[in-house]
């Protein structure tokens, strides 16, 4: 057993040499260049958290510009909406407006149209009542027609105001309208009574006129006094038209 | 058949013979100072083929010695990279024909234990002060001293002659095979060669470090192991 | 033969220590696969682990039989007594 101690001396320094240069050219660029790689990689990662933060955050300003958008819109519709409402309801009343004036125009015209109708009734029932009694006289005697009239025609005028009938029959002869031709006789008579109830004699004017049907009717300025079925009867048909 | 256990000098630089293993020594030494600088030459953020191959390697590195020792690696990285590099330079220089790995010379496995020895001491005496250090051979108690200081011994003479032996034995080995038979019988012992040089080359590492780690005083997590791996020589 | 008393006892001795030498190592080794292959069958997801930790727990048995490798050889190579 020999050990050559010149080699093994050489070789514990070739050996140290070697960790030198191993450490010096090796080791501590690859170690270095390691954690540069660290460094930068750290660097990237925070770059990216920076980036994802600088995301998240426009993310959030978009949400809320979004939420302001919305709710912005939110309130243009229901401003739209309330306008809506409003102007429906203008719409709407003005409508209502306009069927209540139709209706009432329409009510009025009907209101109206009824008047007509009824007194067209009342007209066409006038008629009819005149005619019924023209007929009606037709059948009675001729002297019915004026001969009992000439005492209602001088109490109506009797009770005529004192005035008027102070004026009656001065400047001018009275005129009297008959249903029909009076004879002499009832023409005297008729004279008589106006007469006596003027209380001054007067002549008279007679004129005949079948529209009254029957009765006598004096007329004078300032009066008119009637006494006959047609004045009767048109008084009626205003009664009715009244009432109807 | 030659003495595995004798060197002849080649050649003398003034009164220092110069040995085979010497010269192999400093060939790899050339070479691996050589592959470092052209390596290191230009190193990016974005790593070509072979600054992968290194950081992978360096990371690696730091990862065992971590697992080793719970310690941060960087004040050991150099060491424990430099004796794996080279002790797996030496192991498989023997491809080389006509090159006889230096590691198959018990002079060179001596200076390599010897530098872990010291180093072992020398890390032990910076992170524990030296009565520190001394008071470690005290543990667990007085008694075990002497056994501790032989196990110092014994430890390093087992990494010498584990390494001589196991390098030594495969060339041998093959030397035997070779005068035997033919031309391509001793290929597989060749290939074998090759694993036990790789796995030895990790085993002196590994064992560098649980030493060193020993000394400087381990996180407890590391402390199982570290026994387990003294006591198995 | 003209080897000395002591020549022929020590390539005896050199044998015998080589043999025995690696007895131990071999049941040893066998034992120590075959644990490593009852664990990978137990747990193949573990494979790789096991089969680095076998290499090198095997490279650490078989140093037992390099050491007997190495008496061998200094008695053989470097014997003091001859």
């Amino acid at each position: 057993m020999s050990i050559d101690w010149w080699t093994l001396g050489l070789q514990a320094v070739n050996l140290l040499v070697l960790v030198w240069i191993l450490a010096r050219f090796l080791f501590r660029p690859v170690a270095r260049i390691l954690a540069e790689r660290r460094e930068a990689a750290a660097a990237v990662l925070a770059d990216a958290e920076a980036a994802r933060a600088a995301a998240e955050a426009a993310r959030q300003e978009a949400e809320a510009e979004t939420a302001a958008l919305k709710a912005r819109r939110e309130a243009l519709l229901a401003e739209a909406r309330e306008a809506a409402g409003r102007e429906a309801e203008a719409l709407r009343a003005e409508a209502r407006a306009g069927i209540g004036r139709e209706r009432a125009e329409a009510e009025a015209q009907i209101a109206r149209l009824r008047e007509s109708g009824q007194e067209e009734a009342a007209g066409a029932a006038a008629a009819l009542a005149a005619d019924i009694a023209r007929r009606l006289m037709g059948r009675l005697p001729d002297s019915a027609r004026a001969a009992g009239f000439a005492a209602g025609l001088a109490e109506a005028l009797a009770d005529l105001p004192e005035a008027t009938r102070a004026g009656l029959g001065v400047a001018a002869p009275l005129r009297i309208r008959a249903a029909r031709a009076l004879s002499e006789e009832e023409r005297r008579d008729l004279r008589d009574r106006l007469a006596a109830v003027l209380e001054r004699p007067v002549t008279l004017d007679v004129a005949e006129d079948p529209s009254l049907l029957a009765g006598l009717e004096l007329e004078a300025p300032g009066a008119v006094v009637r006494n006959h079925l047609k004045a009767d009867l048109g008084r009626i048909a205003s009664e009715l038209a009244r009432h109807g | 058949m030659d003495n595995p256990l004798v060197l002849e000098p080649l050649f003398r630089l003034g009164p220092v013979p110069v040995t085979a293993p010497v010269v192999a020594t400093w060939a790899i030494m050339a070479g691996l100072a050589l592959f470092s600088v052209l390596a290191t030459r230009r190193l990016a953020l974005r790593p070509g083929r072979v600054q992968t191959v290194l950081e992978l390697f360096s990371a690696t590195l730091d990862g065992q010695i971590r697992a080793t020792m719970g310690r941060d690696p960087a004040p050991f990285r150099a060491l424990i990279g430099t004796i794996f590099l080279f002790v797996l330079a030496a192991n498989w220089s023997s491809l080389i024909p006509g090159v006889e790995p230096p590691t198959a010379a018990l002079e060179t496995d001596a200076a390599a234990a010897f530098v872990v020895f010291a180093a072992t001491t020398g890390y032990g005496i910076r992170y524990r002060g030296l009565g520190g250090y001394l008071r470690t051979f005290a543990e667990p108690s007085w008694v075990m001293i002497p056994l501790n200081i032989i196990e110092q011994v014994t430890r390093t003479v087992a990494l010498i002659v584990r390494l001589f032996g196991n390098v030594m034995s495969g060339v041998f080995v093959i030397g035997v095979v070779l005068s035997l038979a033919g031309l391509f019988v001793p290929i597989p012992l060749m290939a074998l060669d090759l694993l036990t040089g790789g796995v030895q080359a990790y085993i002196f590492a590994i064992l560098a470090t649980v030493f060193i780690g020993a000394a400087v005083g381990e996180s407890p997590s590391a402390a199982p192991r570290a026994k387990e791996e003294e006591q198995s020589p | 033969m003209t080897g000395s008393l002591v020549e022929i006892v020590s390539i005896i001795a050199a044998a015998v220590a080589v043999s025995f030498g690696a007895l131990g190592p071999a049941l040893a080794e066998g034992r120590a696969v075959a644990a490593a292959m009852d664990a990978i069958a137990r747990q193949p997801e573990a494979a790789g682990t096991l089969s680095r930790t076998l290499f090198v727990g095997l490279a650490m048995i078989e140093t037992t039989a390099i050491y007997a490798l190495v008496i061998a050889l200094l008695v053989l190579f470097a014997n003091p007594f001859v």
